[in-house]
């Protein structure tokens, strides 16, 4: 095994406390309604709170809240094209990277870019990149980082949410903002935006059929669908109903995220002069 | 067309103001920019705390984890920091494995805690020769804009002063680790190293907590760590350009008043977040700034005057980013 | 006046029968629609229908586009070429760097068999220049320094003082009076107060 030489290291191998929790203080996941206090089967998403501008080196930057999941994003450029390859120079390049911090998740985290972290930039990439006027910026690329600070639950559909924020923070031309939204399907009902727990938890309901979850990347004003992921196993009218479940969370979150871009508009400069 | 000036001749910039003992951003050269602390914002880890400086931005979280002790030292457990340094707080950082200022960030900061003792490593020891507490404590840059030390290290005392574990004991019967939650614990923190840093600029004039810019203008970096007795625990400057001893003094001396306001700012803070038997969910906004204090401070007044907002605790984060 | 209206990226604005799209905004399905986030400026520019734009605190970020004036920085040079940074569109700063490179047939618009590149400009040197083409794959931007408001505006002598411009090739150094030639742009004086 090579050793990472470029990092204070610990000990081979640790586990965490909570492995050895007793049994019985371990948390089970209600069957009825959830422990937020929220409805089970309605789209009630958890309160955001978003935020631009914060990351004073970037060109555009966001942060994002819902519930205990917190995480940021932070945009660069457009700038020179790093990898000049045979590509079409005439449209500009957009790069995700996405980040867990190693504190953020229950168990700890490793340093080095795990297999879920790229599967969510690439994810993170192909939802973003129909909402970006990628032709204004020729020889250009632009890149989008996003760190989750603390994961409870639905970080992918907060990370879109909030890079397109960034995004349009950064002046980026945009067709559209690109709005997220996570489900968990648990049988006939479902949990829209749902927290860590209920994100791992295993099949809650008794049958095990329908379950799976869904996140949906939405251009909220033109209506349309740039990224769908879902994995499990559910039924194709389930599947419909979760995606329209999806959307109408998103549709719930644009106002705020509507305020969040327009204050930081007004904080940067005042109305220009007719 | 000033800031064309900035942009096409930034050293001659700088020089124009240091003329004047004054900064670009209207510091005096001796002059901290504005700290931000806030502790306990990261519920999923065991300690945490979001600092700032200016804008610098810096997050730690510390995770506890249980492991077999080191062979060669049976009754001390581990403390493990790193410091990274993601493309985000920076352009000038690539993604990948940690670049040079990275490695040598977390080098210092392993050094500190060696040095000073803040934590006896024993305190950390659960039984000897068979386990103990493994302490990750993971400090992020999220906005990288100068004087990146500091801000990690306050980040870590604040962090390690809010850790709170949870008891583990040995099983007589099972031969297994048993953990109670219920029953918590702070860590005893022995030492509290603080570290002010400074900027040479041609080889005589010495500004204190450099910015982004002044730093890569600069020709010499030194750090100055000491503890809450005034004693020095790490003197750090990587080469650059040589310092008179007398300034050299006086950086200490100013290193050393820098650690009382330091001190003085984390107690107020973790005063503010105690009783946190029962974290709270804040409605719409969010738990980053559940507490946070400010601190502001010219070194070199007499009358050492601080500025300072105690937050009640279940403030929103609304508070804290209004200022940004 | 009522306050500004604001819009972020994908706000529908109004119709084509209503509005000529400028800045920020783009067009589908016959309405104009907000690409950015920013203000919402309604122009009469006596033409028939007003122009519709977006506008934010800065200009929307700009790339060094064919035509435009650009402030760049000598880094390097050599018999053939200089290679520049481009610090400024207009006057506008770039936040991040682009290079460019301004070749030895475009430094001056005669005699361009004679020109000598290190006889136009040196490493540190701020040059206005245009830009004359994107460059393909491999090439950066290229400028071009071919008129006679555009060169050298800024130079510092080898005793590290800024020179004055004597004439449209030379320069001089106020304390060691040595000459030094450039190919100097004729610019307004105020910036050569910066």
């Amino acid at each position: 095994m090579p050793v990472d030489t470029k990092r204070v290291r610990g000990p081979d191998e640790s586990q965490s406390p909570l492995i050895f929790l007793p049994k019985s203080a371990q948390k089970v996941v209600p069957k009825e309604g959830r422990e937020d206090g929220r409805q089970r089967g309605q789209t009630d998403v958890r309160p955001v709170f978003a935020r631009c501008g914060l990351v004073s080196q970037a060109k555009g930057s966001a942060y994002i809240e819902a519930g205990n999941t917190k995480l940021m994003c932070s945009v660069y450029g457009p700038r020179e094209i790093e990898r000049k390859d045979e590509t079409d120079m005439k449209s500009g390049r957009l790069f995700c990277d996405f980040r867990f911090a190693p504190f953020s998740c229950q168990k700890r985290g490793a340093w080095i870019q795990g297999s879920e972290e790229k599967d969510f930039s690439l994810a993170l990439l192909e939802s973003l990149r129909p909402g970006v006027c990628l032709h204004k910026y020729p020889r250009s690329q632009i890149e989008v980082n996003v760190m989750v600070l603390e994961n409870d639950g639905s970080v992918l559909a907060h990370a879109v949410t909030c890079a397109s924020l960034a995004l349009a923070d950064a002046g980026i031309e945009m067709y559209d903002l690109v709005l997220g939204c996570s489900l968990r399907q648990d049988g006939a009902t479902y949990l829209i935006d749902p927290t860590f727990p209920e994100e791992s938890g295993s099949c809650v309901a008794d049958n095990a059929e329908n379950q799976g979850s869904v996140t949906v990347a939405l251009l909220p004003s033109l209506n349309q669908v740039s990224g769908l992921q879902s994995d499990g196993e559910m039924g194709e009218e389930t599947l419909v109903d979760a995606v329209r479940a999806c959307i109408e969370g998103c549709h719930k979150l644009y106002p705020v995220v509507q305020q969040a871009l327009i204050k930081s508009v007004r904080r940067k400069a005042p109305p220009p002069e007719n | 067309m000033a800031a064309g000036f900035k942009t096409a001749e930034p050293l001659e910039y700088h020089r124009s103001f240091l003329k004047e003992n004054c900064r670009p951003d209207g510091r005096e050269l001796g002059e901290f920019r504005t700290t931000t602390l806030n502790i306990g914002s990261i519920s999923t880890a065991d300690g945490s705390s979001l600092v700032k400086i200016g804008n610098t931005t810096v997050i730690c979280g510390i995770k506890g984890e249980l492991a077999s002790p080191p062979a060669d030292a049976p009754n001390k457990g581990y403390i493990v920091p790193n410091v990274d340094l993601p493309p985000l707080c920076s352009s000038r950082f690539r993604p990948g494995p940690p670049g040079e200022q990275a490695q040598a960030a977390s080098q210092f900061v392993a050094d500190v805690i060696e040095s000073s003792g803040v934590i006896q490593r024993e305190d950390l020891c659960i039984e000897k020769g068979k386990l103990c507490w493994v302490l990750y404590c993971d400090i992020m840059c999220l906005d990288y804009d100068g004087n990146l030390l500091d801000a990690c290290l306050i980040a870590l005392l604040a962090a390690l002063k809010h850790v709170w574990l949870p008891e583990v004991t040995i099983s007589k019967d099972t031969d297994l680790a048993e953990v109670n939650t219920d029953k918590k614990q702070h860590l005893s923190i022995a030492k509290h190293p603080i570290s002010s840093s400074f900027a040479v600029f041609d080889d005589s004039i010495v500004i204190v907590d450099p910015t982004a810019e002044e730093e890569s203008l600069s020709t010499a970096m030194m750090t100055v760590v000491t503890d809450e007795e005034d004693r020095l625990c790490t003197l750090h400057k990587p080469g650059g350009t040589s310092l008179s001893g007398e300034k050299l003094q006086d950086c200490i001396s100013r290193a050393v008043t820098r650690n009382r306001e330091v001190s003085k700012l984390i107690n107020t803070v973790m005063h503010s977040v105690k009783p946190q038997n029962s974290i709270q969910q804040l409605p719409l906004l969010g738990t980053l700034a559940r507490s946070s204090c400010v601190l502001t401070r010219v070194w070199e007044a007499v009358e050492r005057e601080m500025v300072e907002h105690s937050k009640p605790q279940g403030s929103s984060a609304r508070d804290l980013f209004d200022k940004l | 006046m009522s306050p500004m209206k604001l819009c972020v990226p994908g706000e529908r604005l109004c119709s084509t029968e209503d509005c000529i799209p400028g800045t920020g905004t783009y067009l589908r399905h016959g309405y104009i629609f907000a690409s950015l986030a920013g203000y919402v400026l309604r122009k009469n520019e006596g033409e028939e229908l007003p122009m519709i734009s977006v506008v934010r605190e800065t200009e929307a970020q700009l790339l060094p586009d064919v035509g435009a004036i650009v402030t760049c920085k000598v880094t390097s040079i050599n018999p053939r070429f200089a290679k520049v940074h481009i610090l400024y569109v207009g006057s506008t700063p770039l936040k991040d760097r682009f290079r460019g490179t301004i070749r030895k047939e475009d430094v001056r618009a005669t005699e361009k068999d004679k020109v000598e590149t290190y006889k136009s400009f040196r490493p540190g040197d701020i040059v206005l220049a245009k830009v004359i083409s994107l460059g393909d794959v491999q090439s950066n931007y290229l400028l071009t320094t071919a008129e006679n408001e555009l060169g050298v505006v800024v130079a510092h002598s080898e005793a590290g003082v800024q020179m004055v411009p004597i004439s449209w090739c030379e320069m001089q150094c106020p304390r060691t009076h040595a000459k030094e030639f450039r190919k100097v742009a004729r610019v307004q004086p105020e910036y050569l107060q910066a």
